[in-house]
């Protein structure tokens, strides 16, 4: 980037990539289980067996190195 | 052995169907027997980019429900040797067909073909899965721009899970083909780059076309501009279709064509 840059206008294929790398990190993210309704209930059997279960939430994420599955289980109180 | 392609994109609008009916030509034009396979029941446009929308007796449905035999349903294409066509049905919907039923027709089709070529319809939902499950390689069809991105990106995301091959533990081969590329725009800053595109969506390239007023005038004619040898479209699918063959061919040089007032203009922004 020369000096001159720094006052131009960011051009729009640059928005364009920025706006996509965060959607579709999202969507990935999103989408990396493929049943995932189907997975949820049957965890819930399996917790419903010994627990009182509300509902379960689940979320991927990744950072750099690490993937990672979270699982809420929501107890009745 | 017969190689299945699926054309797909997720987006509708993409240009699917052109180049499903370009990448069918160019491989005919070298000699193989190729089939293109317009799996968009109800909605068919395939033929009318071959120019054989007037030679259509029976349809895939047909063959599906055994009111014909393939051959009856094949159409021969007299301009271009070794090119064949099943059109679609335009009167049922997508739901007529099932795995079963679909399977039975790639497979008869791998008897007689080297390649087939199946014209996706656009979406996610079972017509897209009926036209990937057999699929040995996808060409993904994008457009730079951001909604066609993100509807290939999803679509890459799901071929694997509705394929048989990779239910077998093999991969399907995923090729990236970016549709529509105007080079001015990308010169602007105002149409994402190639390697833009690239970086999102990660999968290799195969191909890169250039938007072009010939592909109008082409689509209107109904004979598919790989035919036309002078054409720089037509080459890009040419190219593409000796890169399915696995020859390493350059991409073509998409540099902004500079006329003298273009030039003149370029002085005074």
């Amino acid at each position: 980037m020369s000096f001159l840059d720094i006052f131009k206008k960011k051009k729009s294929k640059d928005v364009a990539k920025d706006r996509l790398m965060m959607m579709l990190a999202y969507e990935r993210a999103n989408t990396k289980v493929d049943n995932l309704d189907e997975m949820k209930t049957e965890l819930i059997n399996v917790v419903k067996k010994y627990l009182k279960v509300k509902d379960i939430n689940i979320k991927t994420s990744s950072n750099q190195d690490i993937e990672t599955l979270e699982v809420e289980i929501v107890l009745q109180k | 052995m017969a190689t299945v392609i699926t054309v797909t994109s997720g987006k509708g609008g993409v240009g699917k169907s052109t180049t499903t009916a370009n990448v069918a030509t160019a491989l005919a034009l070298r000699g193989k027997k190729v089939v293109a396979v317009d799996f968009d029941i109800g909605l068919r446009n395939l033929d009318m980019i071959l120019g054989l929308e007037n030679r259509i007796v029976y349809d895939v449905v047909d063959v599906m429900e055994e009111r014909c035999n393939l051959a009856q349903a094949i159409i021969k294409d007299k301009r271009t040797q070794n090119l064949h066509f099943l059109p679609a049905s335009q009167t049922k919907d997508k739901t007529v067909l099932n795995k079963e039923k679909v399977e039975k027709l790639i497979n008869d089709l791998k008897k007689d073909f080297d390649y087939i070529l199946i014209d996706s319809p656009a979406g996610i939902e079972s017509g897209f899965e009926h036209s990937i499950f057999l699929a040995d390689r996808a060409l993904v069809v994008t457009t730079p721009e951001v909604s066609a991105i993100r509807d290939a990106d999803r679509v890459i995301g799901i071929i694997d899970a509705k394929s048989k091959k990779a239910q077998n533990g093999e991969e399907v081969d995923k090729h990236i083909i970016i549709n529509r590329i105007k080079p001015e725009l990308v010169e602007r800053g105002e149409m994402l780059p190639i390697e833009d595109v690239l970086d999102l969506l990660s999968l290799p390239l195969i191909g890169i076309v250039p938007d072009d007023e010939d592909i109008v005038k082409s689509t209107n004619l109904g004979k598919p501009i790989a035919l036309d040898e002078k054409s720089l479209v037509g080459e890009a699918f040419r190219r593409i279709a000796k890169r399915i063959e696995g020859e390493d061919v350059p991409f073509i040089d998409l540099k902004a064509k500079k006329g003298f007032f273009n030039k003149l203009k370029g002085f005074f922004k």
